[in-house]
């Protein structure tokens, strides 16, 4: 029981920090929240999809052509959409990105249909792990995120590149002025953050299904991630999304009675959060950080 | 035909007190509400309640709706009015789907109401003394007196003290700081009218539909909100009721469109969605006023601002 929950928790975990951390990027240097990034997650799984089952590409190769034009497809959003928004308040940016987030959906709609698809990489069955089980595309997906976290990690930390885009998040106008080429910054990092979401995509749409609503379903994860980690800090959302994937699966698991009859509601008995309820967990995580300490659990102050 | 321009006004009509709404937030006060069908639902829900479970008449029934969205406003921003604004328009969305959430749960009065069924046979006000032939036309009436009331309201609102201070605030926290005005108060009552107006505007739907369900009232629908108040013009009331008029029309396009040209009719519901977004993304780029731009107040000693400066630059209020 122990052990499935922290599976569970460690696949949706993985899922998040791959789509939190690309919006977490963005906001880092152009300091809006981009409503449409998680949408790019539902392009990268729709055009594996695309490559892999209707016209019978191998997987992988597939899952690697979708990534890399799901980058291309974000960056092609801010040459269409938000670069001619930058000297605009962030209130229109994130109006307009709330408008493209439902016309990228509205398109996965048109030409998918509204009913689920699977992807069927025949990777084999469960395995049983001490009484809970797990399937080779799980541990797939955890690999995979683990691999891309650790290897952003090395990027930001490592590489000239990497301290040139921390450079950039941190003060753009002062690392424009030391001869840092923002612009060019900027582009880098739209293709890794939609990147990342067309990965993050793919791995759910793995796990689950692919829908058209898979990426607005995330929204309040996601942004509850980048938010509780500090908005503009990618270790704080991989951090966040561990915490939303450890809470969406135990919040339904947890006996509230104790708690319940200690603030004398109940005598008692067993109380859980009904199934139907699932969904509102992480929104009513999200509304108490906000309030508690929308700065971030790290505590960096937010400007 | 003329049935379906009296169904389409009626719509626009009950919209329009809506976008109002949403005008009131975003468009004067400078809130950005994701969550603004949450009032809409909760006018519907709470007047249908009262007149069906517990047996208000019709007319208390849609102002009880209103009060109640208008408390839920209000109760929304007393612990959120003082978060930053991208973080605010988060929590509003999360509270909106956690009501949605909690009418798509619960059953009202018998097992098969409410919940996912939805409720049907809603009744409707006055319907047993109007024939059947004019009751449409009633029902738009209503809805055109309502409108106009709501409007009335917010013309007076607006240039009271507390309209020219719930601009201030859109103006960010230093303007009514500098007044002395309470920004944190302000944006509590500016939800607690935008509620009032929203759910009013929901409780007549309910009425008018005679069935509501939650799925109704999708985040998206909060989207057509915002379609409507950024084409029509943000801060310019007339702009906006132009604004909802337009995408009722491309709402409602698919219902003639399909005579016309032979498209699957499977195709138009996405392609009119992309049409509106396309345009709100159009106008945010080309168009910031809108069709109609705000009207500023001018005062003695204010001179006319240079053309193309961005409105949030012009003179002091």
């Amino acid at each position: 029981m122990l052990l499935q929950i922290l599976f569970d928790s460690l696949i949706r975990a993985s899922e998040l920090a791959l789509i939190a951390v690309g919006l977490t990027m963005v906001y880092s240097v152009l300091r809006f929240p981009n409503f449409a990034h998680v949408e790019y997650a539902t392009v990268g799984a729709y055009i594996a999809y695309l490559l892999s089952v209707t016209t019978g590409l191998n997987f992988a190769i597939a899952a690697v052509i979708a990534v890399l034009a799901t980058a291309a497809f974000g960056l092609g959003t801010d040459r269409l959409v938000f670069s001619h928004l930058r000297q605009r308040s962030d209130i229109i940016l994130m109006i307009a990105s709330f408008a493209l987030g439902i016309a990228i959906r509205q398109f996965v709609l048109l030409f998918w249909g509204p009913s689920p698809q699977f992807f069927s990489v025949g990777w084999g069955g469960a395995l049983h792990v001490g009484g809970a089980h797990i399937t080779p595309v799980q541990i797939g997906i955890i690999a995979a995120a683990v691999l891309c976290m650790v290897s952003f990690h090395l990027l930001l930390n490592r590489t000239k590149l990497g301290v040139a885009m921390r450079a950039s998040a941190d003060n753009t106008p002062l690392s424009e002025a030391c001869g840092i080429p923002t612009d060019w910054i900027i582009k880098v990092i739209w293709l890794l953050g939609s990147g990342f979401a067309g990965l993050g995509g793919i791995l759910l749409a793995l796990d689950t299904q692919l829908q058209p609503n898979m990426g607005v379903s995330m929204i309040i994860p996601v942004f509850g991630a980048a938010i509780v980690g500090g908005i503009g800090d990618p270790y704080g959302a991989m951090l966040g999304a561990l915490l939303f994937g450890f809470a969406e699966n135990i919040g339904l698991n947890i006996n509230w009675s104790p708690l319940m009859h200690s603030l004398g509601l109940q005598a008692g008995g067993y109380v859980f959060i009904p199934a139907g309820y699932k969904e509102a967990i992480p929104f009513m995580l999200l509304i108490l950080i906000l309030l508690l300490r929308p700065q971030g659990i790290m505590g960096r102050k937010s400007s | 035909m003329s049935g379906f321009i009296v169904y389409l006004l009626t719509i626009t009509c009950i919209w329009g007190i809506q976008a109002f709404s949403l005008n009131l937030q975003y468009g004067v006060t400078g809130l950005v509400n994701l969550g603004q069908i949450a009032f809409f639902m909760i006018g519907g829900y709470v007047s249908v309640i009262l007149v069906m479970l517990a047996g208000w008449p019709i007319g208390l029934g849609i102002i009880g709706g209103a009060a109640a969205a208008a408390l839920y406003g209000m109760l929304l921003a007393l612990p959120t009015a003082s978060l930053q604004q991208d973080y605010w328009a988060i929590s509003t969305l999360a509270a909106a789907e956690i009501v949605r959430m909690i009418f798509l749960n619960q059953t009202l009065g018998s097992p098969y109401v409410g919940a996912s069924f939805g409720v049907t046979n809603i009744p409707q006000p006055l319907q047993s003394v109007i024939g059947n032939n004019v009751y449409p036309l009633f029902y738009l009436g209503l809805s055109a007196f309502c409108l106009l009331v709501c409007w009335g309201i917010s013309h007076w609102l607006l240039h009271m003290p507390f309209g020219r201070a719930l601009k201030a605030v859109r103006e960010g926290d230093e303007v009514p700081l500098a007044l002395g005005k309470n920004v944190r108060s302000m944006r509590i009552r500016a939800m607690g009218v935008g509620g009032a107006l929203g759910g009013l505007a929901g409780a007549l739907f309910a009425h008018y539909n005679a069935f509501i369900s939650p799925n109704y009232f999708l985040p998206i629908e909060t989207f057509m909100v915002w379609a409507m108040v950024i084409v029509g013009g943000a801060g310019n009331f007339a702009g906006v009721l132009a604004g909802t008029l337009l995408v009722e029309v491309i709402s409602a396009s698919s219902r003639f469109v399909k005579d016309v040209i032979p498209v699957d009719p499977r195709v138009l519901g996405p392609a009119r969605m992309i049409i509106i977004a396309v345009l709100v993304i159009v106008v945010l780029i080309y168009v910031p006023e809108g069709l109609l731009r705000e009207r500023r107040r001018r005062y003695a000693g204010t001179h006319k601002p240079p053309a193309g400066q961005p409105l949030s630059d012009e003179g002091p209020p």
